[in-house]
Formats: C-alpha cells, sequence, structure tokens
C-alpha cells in the first residue's frame, strides 16, 4: 500500500513541536535484537530515527487500534505496543528508566486521534454547558459584569481553520489566568482563533454567577498520593482508589489484557479516564511492590 | 521509510467519517483521472480501487493544505511540496465542500487547537482548568505551547 511517505517524514521534523521525544531501545524486526533509536512522538505517529541528529526517520508506527502495556522481557523498563488486527505486529521497547518508562507508556496510550477526538468533544459539550448555564444566569449577573452572548455564533469557532496552515494560527494576548492553576501547567497565553463574542472585561472574573458547578463526572483516579489499590484486573472485584464504584467493564477486545477502551463501544468520557488512569494505577502498583 | 503496513490497511477497514466514490488524479505530471473510493478514516485518506478489499494508498493529513480547485473539484497538497497536488472530482458541489471541511477537520493537529481554545475558554469562563479533573493536565500535547521547549540548534539538525 503507497503512503505519502516523504511528507509523513516531513510531519516529523516540521516546526510543530513534538509531543515527546527520547531514546529507546526497540526491538528489531529482522534481527531480532534491541535497537537504542531516537524517538519522536507527534500526535498520532511515532517516529524513530537512527540517530538524534538524523535528518529522515527509519520508520514510523502509527498508532491506532494499539494498546500499550507491560511486557515481559530481558530488558528492564520493557513496554509492548500491541495492535488489535490479525497477525499484527508487537513493537517491543525498553525505557532507560522506571520514570522514563512511565512517561512513556502515559504518552503513547494517549496518542491516538480518537482519544484527542474524545476530549475534544467533551471539552465542547462542557463549553457548550457552560455557556447555556450562563444564559439561564444572566438575572444574577454582576451589573455591568460581561454576560455570556448566544451560543450560535461561536459553533465550531475553528471552523475554518486549514490545516498546517501558519495564516491561520493563534495570535495570543497575554491575559493572565487566575484560579488555582499552577502557571507551569498552564500557559496564560490564550489562543484566539476567531472573535469570540465575549468580551474580555478588564475584570478577570466571570461576570456570570454560577449556581452550579459544571457536570461533575466520576472519576475513580486522582494524581494525588499513591494510595495504591492493587488492581485485579477486572474492574468490579475491587474498589477504585477513592472507593468509588468500579467503571463497567468496557467492551472487551480479544487476547488483550490491559486494552485500549477506544472502541467502536466506548463513548463515555469518564469511563475511558477511569480506564487510562487505571493503568497508570497499575503500574504504579506494580513499581512499588517491585521495591 | 518503514511503516505498520498492515495495521494501517486495518484501519482502513474502521468506520469512516465520510467516503465516496470520487474522481482521484495523482500529483505527478501524467497522472489521470481515475474512479476511486475514497475513505476519511482518522487523519488518513485512504483510497481503494472500485470493490477491492485492500486500498491502493493512504495520505496523511497533517501539515496539508486542501483547496477548492472548482465548482466540483478540490485538491490537497502536502506544505513540503505544494505544487503536487492529488485532485477529487466530485459529482456535486455541495459534495465538494462537504469533503473540503472533513478534511481540515481531520487533522489531528487542527483537533489539538480546538482543544487548545475550549480548555482556555472554559478556564476563562470559570477560573477551572477543565483537565485537571482527569489529570492529564501535564501532558505536553494539551499545552498552549505543545510539546517541548526544544532550542532552535537543537531542531535544525533534524
Amino acid at each position: 500500500m503507497k503512503l505519502n511517505e516523504r511528507s509523513v517524514a516531513h510531519y516529523a521534523t516540521c516546526e510543530s513541536p513534538p509531543d515527546k521525544t527520547g531514546f529507546l531501545v526497540k526491538k528489531g524486526e529482522r534481527n531480532t535484537a534491541y535497537h537504542r533509536r531516537w524517538f519522536i512522538l507527534k500526535g498520532n505517529m511515532l517516529f524513530y530515527f537512527e540517530e538524534r541528529e538524523s535528518r529522515d526517520p527509519i520508520g514510523v508506527i502509527v498508532l491506532e487500534g494499539c494498546t500499550v502495556e507491560l511486557c515481559e522481557s530481558a530488558e528492564e523498563f520493557a513496554f509492548a505496543i500491541k495492535f488489535d488486527c490479525a497477525k499484527a505486529r508487537i513493537y517491543k521497547m525498553a525505557a532507560e528508566n522506571q520514570a522514563a518508562m512511565e512517561s512513556w507508556v502515559k504518552a503513547l496510550s494517549r496518542a491516538s486521534f480518537d482519544y484527542m477526538r474524545l476530549v475534544v468533544k467533551e471539552l465542547e459539550r462542557q463549553l457548550e454547558e457552560i455557556q447555556e448555564a450562563g444564559r439561564g444566569d444572566l438575572v444574577a449577573a454582576a451589573p455591568g459584569g460581561p454576560l455570556v452572548k448566544s451560543k450560535s455564533a461561536r459553533r465550531n469557532p475553528l471552523a475554518r481553520t486549514r490545516s498546517g496552515a501558519s495564516s491561520a494560527s493563534s495570535t495570543s494576548s497575554s491575559s493572565s489566568s487566575g484560579g488555582a492553576l499552577s502557571a507551569a501547567v498552564f500557559s496564560s497565553q490564550r489562543s484566539v482563533q476567531e472573535e469570540t463574542h465575549l468580551p474580555s472585561g478588564p475584570s478577570r472574573e466571570n461576570g456570570v454567577a454560577w449556581s452550579k458547578p459544571p457536570a461533575a463526572l466520576t472519576n475513580g483516579f486522582g494524581d494525588g498520593p499513591l494510595s495504591c489499590v492493587p488492581w485485579d484486573g477486572y474492574p468490579g472485584s475491587g474498589s477504585g482508589a477513592d472507593g468509588s464504584r468500579p467503571p463497567p467493564v468496557p467492551p472487551r477486545r480479544r487476547g488483550a489484557s490491559l486494552e485500549s477502551p477506544v472502541s467502536p463501544g466506548t463513548v463515555c468520557f469518564s469511563k475511558l479516564h477511569e480506564w487510562y488512569g487505571q493503568e497508570v494505577e497499575l503500574l504504579r502498583g506494580e513499581w512499588l511492590q517491585s521495591q | 521509510m518503514r511503516f505498520n503496513e498492515k495495521e494501517l490497511v486495518s484501519l482502513s477497514r474502521q468506520p469512516s467519517e465520510r467516503a465516496a466514490e470520487l474522481g482521484m488524479k495523482g500529483p505527478k505530471k501524467g497522472d489521470v483521472v481515475k474512479k476511486r473510493l475514497v475513505k476519511l478514516v482518522v487523519n488518513f485518506l485512504f483510497y481503494f480501487r472500485i470493490d477491492e478489499e485492500e486500498p491502493i494508498g493512504a495520505l496523511l493529513l497533517e501539515q496539508c493544505r486542501v483547496e477548492r480547485e472548482s465548482g466540483q473539484v478540490f485538491s490537497i497538497a502536502f506544505l513540503d511540496e505544494t505544487e503536487k497536488k492529488y485532485m477529487f472530482e466530485c459529482d456535486y458541489e455541495e459534495q465538494c465542500g462537504e469533503w473540503i471541511d472533513a478534511i481540515i477537520k481531520a487533522s489531528y493537529e487542527f483537533m489539538r487547537k480546538n482543544l487548545i481554545f475550549y480548555r482556555t475558554e472554559i478556564h476563562r469562563l470559570t477560573g477551572q482548568d477543565p483537565l485537571e479533573q482527569y489529570g492529564i493536565s501535564d501532558e505536553t500535547r494539551f499545552q498552549v505551547n505543545s510539546g517541548l521547549q526544544l532550542t532552535s540548534k537543537e531542531t535544525s539538525s533534524m
């Protein structure tokens, strides 16, 4: 099957920032020895180069329909990228240390287009809810404060943006973000793709009174202290990290243990997150037990 | 460049965003229009000979430019070689517009921009980062200045 390889390789090394880079050892395809390669993860594409300075990638792994799991290996800190199709390849890799392994497994698990799409849909839904709540609470708004206007004009604010074109890319206004976020986590720049109808008044406060927080979704996983409940592998047999009810078993694929929940049947974002969270929880649990 | 072809072929069989029989012409001089089944799955455009199971080829829709060439024709060109255009003939104008729209929205990078926009807006309206509750606020792919801060020296050799 043909692929626009040259342009794909260009995507690897063009100026758009990668999501993750680093050295990993990868088990060879024909020669089964492990080779150290330089990896660049961008979107749902994992490129690998012979050297960090190499201009062109040796190859690319398209990360759709795959799961990322720990695996048994002579190598330490090993993990595998497994695909769910007939006679699929298993890419065995190993990182340089535990932290790197965890970081790569997390990044690769969240690399798929499907995952990104879910996150975007979720935020889109949240924003709509917020806007609707805002309209409903107009009476309670602070006098003279900014009001949320009709959302109809703002649907798909980025609909006109062209893929990859820089002309439509964001310009940032440096409005500082308030709230409890640490600056390290959340950059204070705002991307202004199209004129929003929400006036950015001098006050950073939201002029619309909230009667309730945005819909709370169940999430058994937090980034907090490691309250490691060893996960048996089957939800329903134990409780989540914070004692919440375990999620219903997501649609399972044959042969996979910690499988990707992104299958056509998985629509619920909070369940998806619980699932990912538990993967990492398991990793942490195993590591702690091995200490 | 090696790629996981089997898995990509498998991906071509997944439910698609959009699929239709279009007239397709390659970017090389001398390429002619051929009827192909064109199928959009995630950020790939697959094209098949009519009634064949396996795609002839795939186009990764990143770093590309989609343009309307005429009422029923749109083109895809990649930013590293913008003169080389893949041409697609639709049956009617509206269909052409729909394809253009769909392809623009099919890129990962486009989705990322959307996400950053929504995240920023929600934070502006509520003072809260919507990704925090999922424990993914730190993910590089969700940052406004996405990815690593590579120096120009580091990137120039890549």
